[in-house]
């Protein structure tokens, strides 16, 4: 008994002593996707400035697959001691979980801190009927099932951003699932899809060029790189905002002067004007929600989502 | 003139040459030593490559797969033991060839061989591979089907002489690729409710086991080896005359050119490219009967069409995105990896990338000259004394940082493993590889492609065959079919 209490007092004693002095060793970042991709090149850019200012380092740990839930199913079982971060996009946490059945929910986590974020976009080509946002879902809505639409994949979040939007207006069109935004932009300008949906960047090129005209941002605000395309506000939509978000989360139980300590850091590097460059030549802003609010967010999304999902008869 | 110095200035900094040169001479030593394959080391270095520049990636890829590819050669005219796959035909002519005492001389027309049928092969992918480009936006989910199909028919048509055994192996490379969640409708298949399976197998993954471990298991077997004595390995340098040269221009151009044919195929390799040009000399030779009796020209034929498919094998891979064999699938997960989503755009989006990666193919072809002279040609022969028993450890960690490091999963160790050993018994059963590999590749294409195209057609299967390029490509996949079986028929005619 004694030892044990020995023990405890220790374990207390060595508690406290970490958070003065965290951090003392190198932090693991686990990201559920391949290298090269956008999660890990953002990850990994704001990764060597964290260094800096955490003043320790940050081990990068690739776990692809599923999604991204094979990734985070192994994150959850990383101890809540600081060491083990998550550097993540959205989806695996607030889209996946609808369609898969995966052993964490959207309150498996300690919230850190948002880091930056872009819409997506719809694009149709310039003989299509429709000048504006507004034309665009008049025409969708009333030719119930005439176009097809390309997105990221099947319950992916761009079409579950479409269909919020389509849902909320009685809109009917063919979700065509391509392998990416890559496949999905040519099969757009081979005229094989109606409408491109998708991240903004690949199809930049093509709007400059006149082969693609983008008509609606997924966003509430409207983006400046597409000055055709309406953001939601202005078409009466603002409460359906689905963003391409990423954020850094922390495993359930993580100290809160800890995940202080790491959403002060986060807040400071992802506003560093380095990567605030970064982030603009991906067409991403920051934007940084911690503790309570990212919750919220999550929550809020999450319950979006599985409205949607339900409608479209996706679901674990 | 922009996108020249562009690309110039790309190809010729100092990390892109470095690549190059290293990973050439790399390339060589790993085609030379047996159980070494250029897929395996290409997916070993990748992933190291990631955080480097593309071209220092993609000049890494260049040296290995064209250096390999001559390489191969070396164990298969001194030994007897194709270095790769694609050297099996060179052992027919080397070989007897090295016995007669011109294993120099042998060595050198396919030194010779293999740079000019890398040459040419890349002046095809800079020339052929941008118009092909700009064409290939017509191509939609339809007409992708119909190259999957027309894939897994020349698979059928090319592969082994026990068609049995061949359709077992695609059939099981097609079931393979079936695991994991199902692109449009996202239900998940065969994942027994484990989250590692829902991605589905990993090729590369798949492809290591298959192809590296077997060779592994077999050096183990022999491990008592010691490897070749220095007196067998004395390599007198040999002069080739001009005259003989000359004679070797019509097989050259000949390899090369079914070289590139089978390379823009998608589901052939470097090894039927290979065979179809030793098979193609012999058959325009005045004396066929001097093949497989150490004919030079049948080194030359087998080398210059091994290595004439390598940069045609990139031009679908590039411009269509379909990988016409598993390096040019390596090279599209590099190119993603990169942030490039290889198709028309990749040319539109990044003409520096990859018009570097063609100069690269080009450079790392010119190469072999250098590398694979004379002088290298002797130290890389010595390769061969390395003794089993240290290379099999070797090999088998190299292969499991490799597989590691794709995912980050140990679970992907396991199923190399597992496909290791069922591909050794494979190799023991006379199954071929290649189905495997291909229907596991093809079979998802094809099957989410024609649920694609039958979404866009809202279920008309008319379509499928009424879209001129996709009714082309069907009936050429019909052709590919039915051209056996006719001419077995009228052979049969004929003799009966």
């Amino acid at each position: 008994m004694k030892t044990l209490l020995i023990g405890a007092s220790a374990l207390a004693l060595s508690t406290v002593a970490a958070l003065a002095e965290y951090p003392e060793r190198a932090i693991e970042v686990t990201i559920p996707a391949p290298a090269g991709g956008g999660t890990d090149t953002s990850a990994r850019k704001l990764a060597t400035l964290l260094e800096e200012e955490l003043g320790t380092s940050l081990a990068i740990l690739n776990v692809a697959g599923g999604g991204g839930s094979v990734g985070v199913t192994q994150f959850m079982m990383d101890k809540p001691n600081g060491y083990s971060l998550l550097a993540t996009w959205n989806s695996p946490i607030t889209t996946v979980p609808q369609v898969q059945n995966v052993a964490y929910d959207v309150d498996s986590f300690t919230p850190i801190a948002s880091t930056s974020e872009t819409a997506y976009t719809m694009c149709v080509s310039p003989d299509f009927p429709a000048e504006t946002g507004e034309e665009f879902l008049a025409e969708l809505a009333a030719n119930p099932g005439k176009y097809t639409y390309g997105n990221d994949g099947i319950g992916g979040t761009m079409q579950m951003a479409a269909e919020r939007i389509f849902q909320a207006k009685d809109i009917e069109a063919v979700a065509i699932p391509f392998g990416g935004a890559g496949e999905t932009l040519q099969n757009f300008l081979g005229g094989h899809v109606d409408i491109y949906g998708g991240s903004i960047s690949p199809v930049l090129p093509y709007t400059d060029s006149g082969e693609a005209k983008c008509l609606v941002v997924t966003s509430a605000a409207p983006v400046e790189a597409l000055p055709q395309a309406a953001g939601l506000e202005e078409l009466g939509l603002g409460s359906e905002e689905t963003l391409l978000w990423r954020m850094v989360l922390a495993p359930a139980g993580t100290d809160q002067a800890i995940a202080d300590r790491l959403a002060a850091a986060l807040e400071k590097t992802v506003n560093d004007p380095s990567y605030v460059e970064f982030l603009a030549t991906k067409g991403e802003v920051p934007n940084v929600v911690t503790g309570e609010a990212l919750a919220e967010r999550l929550r809020n999304e999450y319950d979006a989502l599985a409205k949607v999902a339900e409608k479209l008869g996706l679901g674990s | 003139m922009d996108i020249v110095t562009q690309v110039l200035s790309g190809v010729f900094a100092l990390g892109p040459i470095a690549a190059m040169i290293g990973a050439s001479i790399l390339g060589v030593f790993i085609g030379a030593l047996p159980g070494l394959n250029p897929v395996m080391a290409i997916a070993l270095l990748l992933p190291l490559t990631y955080s480097m520049e593309p071209l220092v990636a993609l000049g890494m890829v260049a040296g290995i797969y064209n250096g390999s590819m001559y390489g191969g050669a070396i164990p298969a005219i001194l030994l007897r033991i194709p270095g790769t796959p694609a050297a099996i035909a060179t052992t027919f002519d080397g070989y007897p060839m090295a016995q007669r005492g011109e294993a120099a001389r042998a060595l050198k027309i396919a030194c010779w061989s293999s740079a000019l049928g890398g040459t040419a092969s890349a002046i095809a992918l800079m020339t052929i591979g941008p118009i092909l480009a700009r064409a290939t936006l017509a191509f939609g989910p339809a007409e992708y089907f119909w190259i999957a199909m027309f894939g897994m028919a020349s698979i059928g048509v090319l592969v082994g002489t026990d068609a049995a055994k061949g359709l077992m192996a695609a059939t099981l490379g097609l079931l393979l690729g079936t695991v994991g969640l199902d692109q449009l409708s996202g239900t998940a298949r065969f994942t027994f409710d484990q989250v590692w399976l829902l991605s589905g197998l990993d090729l590369i993954v798949i492809l290591v086991g298959l192809y590296a471990l077997p060779p592994v298991i077999a050096l183990a077997e022999a491990a008592d080896l010691k490897g070749l004595s220095a007196a067998q390995l004395k390599l007198e340098p040999a002069k080739v005359p001009w005259s003989e040269v000359r004679s070797l221009v019509p097989t050259w151009i000949r390899s090369s050119l079914i070289g590139i044919g089978v390379g823009i195929l998608p589901g052939a390799g470097g090894n039927i490219a290979a065979f179809l040009s030793y098979n193609a000399a012999k058959s325009a030779s005045d004396d066929p009967d001097s093949f497989g009796k150490g004919n030079p020209v049948g080194v030359a034929a087998a080398e210059c069409g091994n290595n004439s498919d390598n940069a045609a094998s990139m031009i679908p891979a590039l411009t269509l995105g379909i990988p016409g064999n598993v390096i040019a699938a390596l090279v599209l997960g590099a190119l993603l990896i990169h942030g490039l989503q290889p198709g028309p755009q990749l040319f539109h989006q990044n003409p520096g990338l990859v018009g570097g990666f063609m100069v690269q193919m080009l450079l790392t072809s010119l190469l072999i000259l250098a590398v694979g002279g004379a002088a290298a040609t002797k130290i890389f022969a010595q390769v061969q004394r390395l003794p089993g028993v240290m290379l099999v450890p070797t090999i088998l960690v190299l292969m499991a940082v490799g597989v590691y490091v794709i995912n980050g999963r140990v679970i992907d160790l396991w199923i190399m493993f597992v496909a290791g050993l069922a591909g050794y018994v494979f190799e023991k059963t006379n199954i071929p590889l290649a189905p495997i590999v291909l229907g596991l590749i093809l079979g998802p294409m094809a099957e989410q492609n024609v649920r694609r195209a039958l979404l866009i057609s809202r279920g008309d299967v008319t379509e499928l065959v009424t879209r001129p390029i996709s009714a082309v490509i069907a009936l050429a996949t019909l052709g590919l079919i039915l051209f056996p079986i006719v001419a077995a028929i009228s052979r049969r005619r004929r003799s009966a």
